[in-house]
């Protein structure tokens, strides 16, 4: 898909410099200081919660309509631009950037929910739930939407990065012992946990979390016992693109690499995720999230920049081979 | 005016029509049959009840109420509740939050009530659904169903799959659940267990109620014992 825009794939690969600042440093036969290993551990665990917080929507989503949503990674991008913008009109704290973020988050994922996945659901008896050409009808649509987003952002903002005022860049050097980390990786790494703390609660203890649950686990039984589905859906929607929004202004922030395809790649890697972890299991998601996150900052010790990649490709053949129902198997909580 | 009323209802699926006119009434407090051979429509009109399936034409009234295709959550605030073929129930959830999904806006308040019916259930709160027996989940199913204080329940074959001994038990159950004030309406196969049980039933065939009267009368009508009881009519 990259490879049909020359344009995403120089920013994609844009982006990937910025992932991996510090990848090829040594070579295959220097030796590797040990706390350099520590590093890179530290910056594959904010890596890989922003994967996570990405994986979350996936999985919800797919979780309550079984169908995967291809927009999510434009989520992502309108979260940056979102925080962007607010940064440079009113310049207020992080806190306040990430709060308007969330909430753009949550309404871009309810209008999507409307344009792309809603006018498939008229149809409501089981042949047409049931039926392919219904799913595929909401990938084309959501992938539809994820092109019109991105086209509409290039035009309102241009193809280049953007320019992040310097002193909200979340790159203050903290060291801890002998290794240095920056402001952001402590940042993603609390803000991407609070999330995740916050959705378990949500899930377990709301009504509207249960509901999430409930329709992901029955949605005919959903129905029996009374609860609005459509309504279940657009919250599941607000939700996950919450934290999608989120993952994209703190990687935004983190980087200074904000532009209008910055969310493919985080959007394939997520998709990666949600996969390794069985498709609709937040916690396989999660925890594949921060394997990756792991993997791909260890693998920039010993490989160059282009073949970091591969280890997202590599996991999601080596899962869809070996183990088709996710790593983690087949029975367990949906969502 | 009973407090269930289905008026000339009919439910196509495609251009298949399914339901050629079904008339019922459930009255309050009353037990109704629905029996039938497999493929009739039965499951076809419990759904069409609950707003899962869409009518063509025909209504159906609630307590005076006109619930013709309103949505199924709609339906179940209103007082009409299934305990649906197949169970449906949650079975990647707790057997507790089935019942709190069960109860709705109202939550676990009604457990105090349903659970002196199940007393099984009550051990088994913090396992998931899915590990319960198959007898355990259909009692968890009406359990479910009940907790929503339902005014009309509809239960779907709730003995299919089930040993004689657990059979029994489901038909004193529902014998029971009439005695809170519910009213119900039940499909059956078990024709024996559902005519001890109910007030009145009605037999369908093909997509149309083709007999209906007192549930004694149905009992010792030689079509219905020679059809669904296996026998002949003594003396
Ligand atoms: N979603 C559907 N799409 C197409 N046909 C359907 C659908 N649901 C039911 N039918 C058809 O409607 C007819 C009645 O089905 P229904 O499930 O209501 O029968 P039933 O009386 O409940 O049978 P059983 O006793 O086996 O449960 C069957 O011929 C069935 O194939
Ligand atoms: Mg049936």
């Amino acid at each position: 898909m990259a490879g049909t825009n020359p344009a995403m794939t120089l920013e994609s690969v844009g982006l990937e410099n910025h992932w991996h600042e510090s990848r090829g440093l040594f070579g295959p036969n220097l030796p590797v200081p040990m706390d350099y290993y520590l590093q890179q551990l530290a910056i594959g665990l904010s890596l890989g919660m922003v994967y996570a917080l990405m994986a979350i929507g996936f999985t919800l989503i797919f979780g309550v309509l079984n169908v995967v949503n291809f927009a999510h990674g434009e989520v992502y991008t309108v979260g940056a631009f979102a925080g962007l913008v607010v940064i440079s009109a009113f310049a207020p704290p992080l806190i306040v950037v990430l709060l308007v973020v969330v909430a753009v988050g949550a309404l871009a994922g309810v209008g999507l929910e409307r344009i792309a996945f809603k006018p498939f659901r008229r149809f409501s008896d089981e042949a047409s739930l049931k039926s392919r050409a219904m799913r595929e009808a909401t990938l084309m649509s959501s992938l539809a939407v994820s092109i019109v987003v991105r086209e509409a952002v290039e035009i309102g903002f241009g193809s280049q990065f953007q320019t992040v005022p310097l002193d909200r860049l979340l790159n203050s050097p903290i060291s801890l012992g002998p290794v240095t980390i920056v402001s952001g990786d402590v940042i993603i790494l609390v803000v991407a946990a609070l999330m995740l703390g916050g959705l378990q609660y949500v899930l377990k203890r709301t009504n509207v979390g249960l509901s999430i649950r409930a329709v992901s686990s029955n949605p005919l039984g959903a129905k029996y016992v009374g609860i609005n589905t459509d309504r279940t859906i657009i919250w599941t929607f607000a939700v996950g693109s919450m934290m999608g929004a989120a993952a994209g202004i703190l990687v935004g922030l983190y980087y200074g690499a904000i532009f209008p395809s910055m969310g493919f790649i985080p959007g394939i890697k997520a998709f990666v995720a949600m996969v390794m972890g069985g498709l609709s299991s937040i916690p396989g998601a999660v925890i594949c999230a921060l394997i990756l996150g792991f993997s791909e900052s260890i693998a920039t010790i010993f490989v160059p920049s282009v073949w970091a990649d591969m280890v997202a490709y590599g996991f999601l053949i080596v899962t869809l081979i070996f183990f088709p129902r996710g790593i983690f198997g087949g029975a367990r909580d949906r969502v | 005016m009973a407090l269930l009323e289905v008026r000339d209802l009919h439910v196509s699926m495609g251009v298949q029509e399914i339901l050629h006119g079904i008339d019922i009434d459930l009255g309050e407090g009353e037990i109704v049959a629905m029996l039938g051979a497999n493929g009739v429509g039965k499951t076809t009109l419990m759904r069409a009840l609950s707003g899962i399936y869409r009518v063509r034409s025909g209504t159906i009234t609630l307590a005076g109420e006109d619930i013709t295709n309103a949505p199924s959550h709609t339906i179940v605030a209103r007082g009409l509740c299934q305990a649906p073929e197949g169970r449906q129930i949650f079975a990647t959830m707790s057997v507790r939050e089935n019942l709190v999904l069960g109860g709705g806006p109202q939550g676990l308040a009604r457990l105090d009530e349903v659970l002196p019916l199940f007393p099984i259930l009550g051990e088994r709160m913090g396992q998931a659904a899915g590990s319960l027996s198959g007898g355990e989940q259909q009692m968890l199913c009406i359990a479910r169903a009940l907790m929503r204080s339902p005014r009309v329940l509809l239960l779907d074959e709730p003995s299919l799959g089930l040993a004689p001994k657990l059979v029994k038990l489901i038909f004193d159950l529902v014998a029971q659940i009439r005695q809170q004030g519910v009213s119900i309406l039940i499909v059956e196969q078990n024709a024996r267990g559902a005519l001890r049980v109910a007030d009145r039933a009605a037999v369908m065939e093909g997509g149309c109620v083709v007999l209906a009267g007192p549930a004694a009368e149905l009992a010792s009508d030689p079509r219905i014992v020679e059809a669904y009881l296996g026998g002949h009519v003594a003396g």
